[in-house]
């Protein structure tokens, strides 16, 4: 295999709050290569923003603090860079969109002064020429009219249009890594499919590595090439994308697939929700953190956490049980 | 005995909710006064359908499309510009806060967002406790009892009666939603959007609770959400929404196997499924532009501008919703199927 791209080894982040010392992230270590789309999911409060968030120095430190790991891109460590050279990296080799379109562009400033300013901080453009390739951007990601609109604010943009511009922006250096955070959440359908399918196209004709962050399995299904399951802070799987959602050895995992209905599934089909919470991350359990809700748990879950390890199948996965010959417990109200 | 069991059926046939072309308009002016521009944003423009007693009725749309304006006018929360709302037959369209009261016992609701739908300042008794107060139901000695039988019906530890909203998760808040609706034992719920803002694994707990209390107590849904998948897995009869309007109405499975406007066809072709060897293969009718301004008038099909099978007579004539049990609001039905 290809040597990757950008390699992250035992990351760990954490909070000092009010509330205790929040373990946000726990020795997170994965790689992603060039050209292809790794898949991050969980759900709210699982590390997954945070994680990649520490990767561009974006954790406020204090409360937050990165505690261990290193992130080696280009043989350099990213979490060892000081202000100024992160600032050469940020935007320039990795770019990050986020969830909210409308949060994450300036409402103060035209699209064009946010555009430019990218392309001159990073590729030395003058200002005609960041302005030329701003607006050859925003062609490229199907915003028509652009060199009317790009001298438009963010609020005269729809939330699918503003997430185009926030790609436009991302892209606009050309990077190496792209980090989509929940880039089509607050999107409609459609408009998801639109997005989506323009990421793809810009991944081909580019060769970006795609670090696509999401709670949506159906989205993970839709774009990625392999997939990491995270809980509490910790990866608890790692597969390709078909062994994912063929052969899922988690839990967690299988519990997720379980609990979302299927558009092409007639209603017949009984969901399955995990019961209870996720834990509070302040007091994590010793034992496994999906424990308390594992329908799966044998004694020895509750006591010893199980480290990410190799199946058969080269599906890596964090759990004592194999949950296809397991029996299953009854679900517990509570 | 045949006789009552027909006669039960007919019972069950009664619309328990009918909307007859409901129409709320926002009127806006704007721009300099020597050049006022006066208009209206039709987020509800003409929208016809019923709901029988214990069925799931799923409406779904995108952003803007008219679902929440819908709702909360069939609550009469917001004025409707015309139209009819009849529960049992009854019109409680236009009714004053006081006339409309003793319908609010037979029509509750589920808010959206549960941080935002609960009072901060009561206790989960008192939330689930004042709809009782309000319509004089149970002894006022039984009520805590009752309150606390409410929180286990729905999931939730009756020992946290005396807690307040901020010390539950999303999920739970959602439930304390829940039981203040079944507080007064409503006859329909209309839930706007009740898991949208809940984790996967706790939406389908929050689902399966809908769905047991339905079977249990015969209470109706009007469901509202954007997520395709769990209107299917919920509903009975779909809605489909667009520009204010309604495109198409079926029975669930009929219109998730068979759906036969383009927009319809359009939006579950783009929703991605839980499963890459599907998604590699799927068709997917992917639509350009957006969803245009609901303040415009449209002479002919709203969404004829961005149909994929457009003719020009589309442009200039209104298409109806037409059909008996699957109704589709289409020139060119008849083509597409």
């Amino acid at each position: 295999m290809t040597k990757p791209i950008l390699q992250v080894e035992n990351l760990s982040v954490q909070f000092n709050t009010d509330d205790g010392l929040v373990r946000a992230v726990n020795d997170v270590s994965f790689a992603v290569h060039a050209g292809e789309t790794l898949g991050i999911v969980g759900e709210s409060g699982s590390g997954k923003s945070v994680t990649h968030l520490a990767l561009l120095g974006l954790i406020p430190q204090p409360p937050g603090q990165v505690t261990a790991g290193t992130a080696i891109y280009d043989g350099r460590d990213l979490l060892q860079l000081c202000t100024g050279e992160l600032a050469d990296v940020r935007g320039r080799r990795v770019a990050m969109i986020f969830q909210d379109p409308m949060t994450s562009l300036n409402p103060f400033l035209t699209v064009a002064e946010q555009l430019t300013e990218v392309t001159q901080r990073h590729l030395g453009h003058s200002r005609r020429q960041a302005l030329d390739h701003a607006v050859s951007m925003l062609e490229r990601v199907g915003i028509g009219n652009a060199s009317r609109r790009i001298a438009d604010y963010p609020h005269q943009f729809s939330g699918g249009m503003r997430q185009r511009v926030m790609i436009a922006m991302a892209l606009s250096c050309r990077p190496d890594v792209l980090i989509a955070d929940e880039p089509t959440t607050a999107l409609d359908v459609t408009i998801q499919a639109q997005i989506l399918d323009l990421m793809r196209q810009l991944q081909r004709e580019e060769g970006t590595a795609i670090i696509m962050i999401t709670h949506d399995l159906g989205v993970i299904a839709n774009v990625c090439d392999r997939v990491n399951v995270m809980y509490a802070g910790r990866f608890v799987e790692e597969a390709t994308v078909d062994d994912l959602f063929a052969r899922p050895r988690h839990p967690y995992t299988l519990g997720l697939l379980e609990s979302v209905p299927r558009l092409d599934e007639a209603a017949s089909a009984e969901l399955i929700p995990i019961e209870g919470q996720p834990p509070d991350l302040v007091q994590i359990p010793p034992g496994c953190a999906f424990e308390p809700r594992c329908r799966f748990a044998v004694e020895r879950c509750s006591t010893e956490r199980p480290t990410l390890s190799a199946g058969s199948d080269g599906t890596r996965y964090a759990c004592f049980v194999d949950v296809e010959t397991a029996p299953r417990r009854e679900a517990h109200h509570g | 005995m045949a006789e009552t069991v027909i006669a039960k059926d007919v019972a069950t046939d009664v619309a328990l909710l009918e909307v007859r072309d409901l129409k709320v308009h926002f009127p806006f002016a704007r721009g300099p006064i020597w050049n006022r521009e006066h208009g209206a944003v039709r987020a509800v423009d003409g929208v016809s359908f019923e709901v029988r007693a214990g069925e799931t009725f799923g409406l779904v749309g995108e952003s803007g499309c008219g679902k929440s304006t819908t709702a909360r006018a069939i609550l009469n929360l917001i004025p409707s510009t015309s139209g009819q709302v009849l529960l049992d037959g009854q019109p409680i369209h236009g009714r004053s806060d006081a006339r409309m009261r003793p319908y609010r016992r037979q029509l509750q609701m589920i808010f959206q967002d549960p941080f935002a739908s609960l009072n901060p300042r009561m206790t989960v008794g008192r939330i689930i406790g004042e709809p009782m107060q309000i319509f004089n139901l149970h002894r006022p000695r039984e009520r805590p009892l009752e309150v606390m039988r409410l929180m286990e019906r729905v999931g939730l530890n009756p020992r946290y009666v005396r807690r307040y909203p901020h010390e539950f998760s999303g999920g739970q808040r959602q439930r304390i939603g829940i039981a203040r609706a079944l507080a007064v034992e409503p006859r329909l719920i209309v839930c706007d959007e009740p898991v949208s803002a809940l984790d996967v694994s706790i939406q389908a707990q929050v689902v399966n609770l809908l769905m047991e209390l339905q079977a249990e107590l015969g209470v109706a849904y009007v469901f509202i959400a954007h997520d395709l998948s769990v209107v299917r897995h919920i509903s009975h009869r779909v809605g489909v929404m667009y520009l204010g309007r309604l495109v198409e109405v079926a029975e669930c499975q009929d219109l998730f196997e068979h759906p036969r406007h383009p927009y319809t066809q359009a939006l579950l072709s783009a929703v991605p499924v839980p499963d890459p060897r599907i998604e590699r293969t799927r068709q997917r009718v992917v639509l350009g532009g957006e969803v245009p301004s609901p303040e415009f008038v449209y002479p002919g099909c709203p969404f004829a501008d961005r149909c994929p099978i457009a003719e020009p007579d589309c442009i200039e004539h209104v298409p109806s919703l037409e059909g008996d049990r699957h109704q589709v609001s289409c020139h060119l039905v008849e083509r597409v199927i």
